[in-house]
């Protein structure tokens, strides 16, 4: 099966490990990932508010370009990427003076969107159009025992009207990858909160403050790691760790993986072709994974 | 008939609350159907089983903003959600019904409003008209496409549903939360106001506290969207000198990642980082991240976008 792959400005970036980690599972499942070519950044999360046609427009630039291969499906790892896009198509259809705008700008480029390409989320094409049946085909190294908090996150999952892949109040596609490893997906409270990087531009004590509410979450419900669907979660929730500890004044870490990592982990790559941090590898040690 | 009403029993799990005995859960069956909405099945139950559940209803049709509460987990309007699509949903027969999250609980699904009432009220929730309207030497006049943008956010029915589900209003005292967002962008963007300014003190501070969790989008009754008031209210900072360091801080990083798009069309992390945040801060949080062994990624160096003027096309059509 073949889909288009917009990796994104973190995924190819400070996140590169999710990057890494999703094409070596794609490979594995037989899944042909077709980068967008000539790609542009899909605003960040934060360009609508500063210029929100420019916003649509951009991310419009980057489904014409998935229309042009002949693709009906743009996958990608990163859930702000993901919900961006989502949002930019999703105000181009409902918002008649945004779209009035937007074709304004797009006069004389190469940009043409007909909406034959929907947006998705890796895990999406993963469930739907690969099947837990197959990724399961495809364990190598169970890992029974280890026990995986599941965080969605928000924008995986919100808005649900414009997301439409499961509900935002009971979401399940990561418990059920989880359980298709072999280990235990485990629930918690703050497992649909948001983990506070859109305020580390503006308000970073605060958004110390939510990350450390969903570690400490997770941590609290028996979780030995925790697995996410976003690249930018990935900054906020893995590399951030050390300064969670000190800023909160506490010894423990709750080392946050890429919800490919895991799936690679158990395909039986290792930790380091999988590109998982220092912290991670240590509690999978511990756990008798590698 | 029954067949076309599809009555089925259902069990009603309320989480029940009272200052003595604190909170407690308990069970009630109902027979609906699928005309049965929530503040239906609360006043029958009242009514025909115990008369000592108490819970705020008044106008049944989504205007009032009196019955939020949680349902099966969802911060919801009790009157306009129907109980057989909640089943349906969730493929159960069994809901549970709880008293909004974050609100200090009275008696069981009745919460304390005046918390929420004095956030509305900071924004000073009604319009400044000049002089010479109170004296009706003049007439306000609104044009139509001022209108369509205030239109949206001035549906909100304070029913407090995203201030429930709001993490940022849990965690900073000095957020406004969503609701008064949205109620005070719509007097923020109101060309017939006159206190621009006041309104600015009070609310852009405020909007940089913001974690764009789209709670507030996903669970408003109304698709009133505060988080989009939000962001507009930040595009207001350029036009407020008193900044706070949080706004300033937050009107860089959003300017930094505007000139990264537009310089190369992608976001170049290390510039975004060094321009938000200066150097000192950007070195004591490269030692953090070289703790984790995250810093192997950093000097990844990403193509820039080749055909870069089509960027600059889309993205100076107007002028900032």
């Amino acid at each position: 099966m073949k889909v288009a792959y917009y990796p994104g400005c973190a995924t190819h970036g400070l996140s590169k490990d999710v990057d890494i980690a999703t094409k070596k599972v794609a490979e594995v499942l037989g899944l042909e990932l077709v980068e967008v070519p000539d790609w542009n950044c899909c605003g960040g999360g934060f360009l609508d508010e500063y210029d929100e046609v420019a916003h649509v427009a951009l991310n419009l630039r980057n489904l014409s370009q998935v229309e042009k291969l002949g693709l009906n499906k743009m996958a990608t790892p990163c859930s702000v990427c993901l919900h961006s896009h989502r949002l930019a198509t999703y105000k181009y259809k409902e918002d008649k003076e945004i779209k009035k705008k937007v074709d304004k700008r797009l006069e004389k480029t190469s940009i043409k969107f007909d909406g034959k390409v929907s947006a998705e989320h890796i895990v999406w094409v993963l469930i739907r159009d690969v099947g837990i049946e197959t990724i399961k085909k495809n364990v190598k190294r169970s890992l029974n025992g280890l026990k995986v908090g599941t965080y969605y996150g928000c924008q995986m999952l919100r808005p649900e009207q414009i997301m439409e892949f499961e509900q935002a109040y009971n979401p399940h596609s990561l418990a059920d990858l989880v359980s298709a490893t072999g280990a235990t997906p485990v629930i918690f409270p703050t497992m649909t909160s948001c983990c506070g990087f859109p305020l580390m531009g503006s308000n970073p004590k605060a958004g110390l403050k939510l990350a450390y509410n969903v570690l400490n979450s997770a941590k609290e419900a028996g979780a030995d790691i925790i697995v996410h669907p976003c690249s930018l979660c990935h900054l906020q929730l893995d590399s951030l760790q050390i300064k969670i500890q000190s800023e909160f004044n506490v010894k423990w870490t709750m080392p946050a993986i890429y919800v490919t990592q895991l799936l690679g982990l158990a395909f039986g790559f290792s930790p380091e072709e999988l590109g998982i941090g220092k912290l991670a590898m240590e509690v999978l040690r511990v756990k008798g994974v590698i | 008939m029954s067949e076309n009403l599809q009555e089925q029993e259902v069990i009603f799990k309320i989480k029940r609350f009272n200052p003595e005995k604190g909170f407690w859960w308990q069970e009630y069956k109902l027979k609906v159907d699928r005309f049965t909405q929530f503040t239906e099945a609360l006043r029958r139950i009242k009514s025909e089983q115990d008369p000592t559940l108490s819970y705020r209803a008044s106008c049944h049709m989504a205007v009032c903003g009196s019955c939020g509460m949680k349902i099966n987990g969802e911060p919801r309007l009790a009157c306009k959600t129907l109980v057989l699509d909640v089943v349906k949903k969730y493929n159960s027969n069994i809901v549970t019904i709880e008293p909004m999250d974050y609100f200090r609980p009275i008696k069981d699904l009745i919460v304390d409003w005046d918390e929420f009432y004095d956030r509305m009220f900071k924004v000073k929730p009604r319009l400044y008209p000049s002089k010479e309207v109170l004296e009706g030497k003049a007439e306000h006049r609104l044009k139509p496409e001022d209108q369509k943008e205030l239109w949206k956010f001035a549906q909100c029915i304070w029913c407090g549903l995203c201030v429930s589900a709001c993490p940022s209003v849990r965690i900073d005292p000095e957020f406004l939360g969503p609701a008064a967002h949205a109620k005070g962008y719509r007097f923020l963007a109101d060309p017939r106001d006159t206190i621009t300014e006041e309104r600015m003190k009070i609310l852009i501070d405020s909007s940089w506290r913001c974690t764009y969790c789209y709670q507030c989008f996903n669970v408003c009754p109304r698709d009133i969207e505060p988080v989009t008031a939000i962001k507009k209210t930040r595009s207001f900072t350029k036009l407020y000198k008193e900044k706070s360091e949080v706004a300033e801080r937050g009107e860089k990083h959003t300017e930094a990642i505007f000139e990264s798009i537009l310089k190369t069309g992608k976001i170049a992390e290390a510039a975004v980082y060094l321009k938000t945040y200066g150097i000192l801060q950007s070195l004591v949080d490269l030692i953090y991240m070289s703790k984790t062994g995250k810093l192997k990624y950093a000097l990844v160096q990403e193509r820039y976008v080749q055909n870069i003027d089509e960027i600059k096309k889309i993205m100076g059509g107007e002028s900032k």
